[in-house]
């Protein structure tokens, strides 16, 4: 058996999209919500390396895709129109195509709880006059009810988004009051790996990326974490993986602007959109 | 076969100018923002950041005096539906996203949403898509599965649970959506309102067939489209030319997103928003 030559460097970024491709496996139909680019980076990989025969499906678009194009801020349409082997429009995609084909999809919550319970309307203790309006569920409220396919992806882990208790359920994880479905599988941050094997469905760490403590992660972790009795290190990315996310899936970085916020996410915006353009 | 008595056989929107032949229904943008009445609930087409009717938008928010306490609905809102609640004509927010995606939240939106200015009717996806198709149904609710167990409930207190007739499961009875006037930028269109709206469809067909008056955006206006057609023109009341009608949003494949002007966007607001909307409307970020 060859051994597998690990990447001598790699960012957070790229380690998040490749433990994202780690869960896609061949053949599945696989959805991609919105602004949700490490995703994307993620499902690209997964089809060029073990899972060639993927079907993509987007928000963007509302088409089934075979072929792929890199992520484009200025033709976000792009791979989803001129890729797409069927187009669906919106209203068959909600009430037709999720809840016939109950599709894997990976969702970034504002909030989650220790359950996989997620939040993406607003923050505070008043719906009515919140601290911080989000832009709203989108369809997690609807997906996460009925399907056994929801994946959660958390950028920058903290006590704000890993909360002992929601401010408002927007998805429904591993709850009582679940009727059909099952809640989520797993979760990818850029600390480490978890799964939902705990009592009663509770988050559960399971792998810690490379270079971060147990102690770490339960310091910007909102609740007490459980621990896998066989917790270990996340395998970190291959070389070819490395190699494959910078120079061919994402070359322009985007993926990169869900780990920034704020002055430095513009400043990272400008720069895509000035080589989109072909500028500087 | 009309679906309301406001479509045949009444006065068409515009009289005279250069539709005066019978089934010409062009019209120009600032009569197609006449339209629009207060209170009434506003449909924008496209999706987010894309093939929005922004074009319109703009001749609405010029109207001497823009009507106000507007419902706003759309899939999602961004760029488009901010300026209307910047300018204060929105009062409820029908949508299951309101945001610029990777260029930030939308900064209008969450002032006032945050302020308790807004009164939000919490969507998503399934429930403004059931509710679309129960309106083109002609009844009142469509069962659908989603919501169950999550909160949405409790901030939809309109919204009711059903027992399945033949069987033992829950639903939830997502109601019927109404609306006044749907606003679609197309590709392509012809005088008589037929369309072609690119792949990118969101949810706009169904917003042409249920709203009671649908006015076309679109980058040309020609004779007679021979092509096929994602919306047919018996559903239209009002074709407008609109040449870059969804700029700073893209329209695929003509032009793309202006992210250098959503950027202006999001670092002059909330707190410039005044002098935005003020050189915006006259057309100096063009």
């Amino acid at each position: 058996m060859e051994t597998t030559k690990f990447a001598d460097d790699f960012t957070v970024d790229e380690l998040i999209s490749v433990c994202i491709a780690r869960q896609i496996a061949n053949g599945e139909l696989i959805v991609q919500g919105l602004a949700t680019p490490l995703v994307m980076a993620g499902y690209i990989l997964a089809k060029l390396t073990h899972a060639p025969d993927v079907l993509f499906a987007s928000a963007i678009g509302q088409s089934l895709c075979r072929g792929w194009a890199p992520p484009s801020l200025s033709h976000a349409e792009a791979m989803w129109l001129d890729k797409a082997l069927i187009t669906f429009g919106f209203t068959r995609v909600a009430t037709e195509l999720l809840p016939r084909f109950r599709p894997k999809e990976f969702f970034r919550p504002a909030q989650v709880d220790p359950y996989g319970n997620t939040n993406n309307v607003f923050i505070g203790q008043d719906y009515h006059r919140p601290r911080l309006r989000l832009p709203g569920s989108g369809g997690i409220a609807d997906v996460t009810t009925y399907g056994d396919q929801a994946y959660l992806y958390v950028p920058r882990h903290s006590r704000i988004v890993f909360v002992e208790r929601l401010d408002f359920r927007s998805g429904l994880g591993h709850h009582p009051a679940r009727k059909r479905g099952r809640g989520p599988r797993y979760l990818v941050s850029d600390l480490g790996q978890f799964d939902f094997e705990g009592p009663e469905g509770r988050m559960r760490l399971v792998t810690l990326h490379p270079g971060v403590t147990l102690r770490r992660v339960q310091r910007k972790t909102g609740f007490p974490l459980e621990v896998a009795p066989d917790l270990h290190e996340t395998p970190p990315p291959t070389a070819e993986e490395v190699h494959l996310l910078r120079e061919v899936v994402d070359p322009l970085g985007i993926r990169r602007l869900e780990l920034l916020s704020g002055q430095a996410r513009r400043q990272m915006l400008r720069e895509i959109l000035a080589r989109e353009s072909g500028g500087a | 076969m009309m679906a309301t008595g406001e479509r045949d056989g009444q006065t068409p929107p515009s009289e005279g100018g250069a539709g005066a032949s019978p089934g010409d229904k062009r019209i120009s943008l600032a009569e197609a923002a006449a339209l629009v009445q207060e209170g009434d609930t506003l449909a924008l087409g496209g999706l987010t950041l894309y093939r929005r009717p922004v074009a319109f938008v703009r001749a609405l928010l010029r109207r001497p005096d823009p009507p106000r306490h507007l419902t706003l609905l759309a899939l999602t809102a961004g760029f488009e539906s901010d300026l209307l609640v910047g300018a204060g004509l929105v009062e409820r927010v029908r949508t299951c996203y309101f945001g610029l995606e990777v260029f930030g939240l939308a900064p209008m939106f969450t002032q006032a949403a945050g302020e308790g200015r807004l009164t939000i009717v919490e969507e998503t996806e399934a429930s403004i898509a059931f509710g679309l198709r129960a309106t083109l149904a002609g009844v009142s609710f469509m069962p659908g599965l989603g919501w169950l167990g999550t909160e949405m409930l409790s901030v939809r207190p309109d919204v009711k649970v059903v027992q399945d007739p033949y069987g033992e499961g829950e639903y939830v009875a997502f109601p019927a959506i109404a609306c006044d006037v749907a606003v679609l930028h197309a590709l392509r269109a012809d005088r008589e309102g037929n369309a072609v709206l690119g792949g990118n469809l969101g949810i706009d067909q169904e917003l042409a067939m249920a709203a009671r008056r649908v006015i076309v955006t679109a980058e040309e206006v020609v004779e007679r489209l021979d092509e096929p057609l994602d919306l047919a023109g018996l559903v239209v009341d009002g074709v407008v030319p609109a040449p870059r009608g969804a700029w700073p949003t893209s329209c695929y494949p003509f032009y793309p997103l202006d992210g250098e002007a959503l950027l202006r966007y999001v670092e002059a607001c909330p707190v410039h928003f005044a002098d935005y909307l003020d050189a915006w409307l006259r057309g100096d970020d063009e």
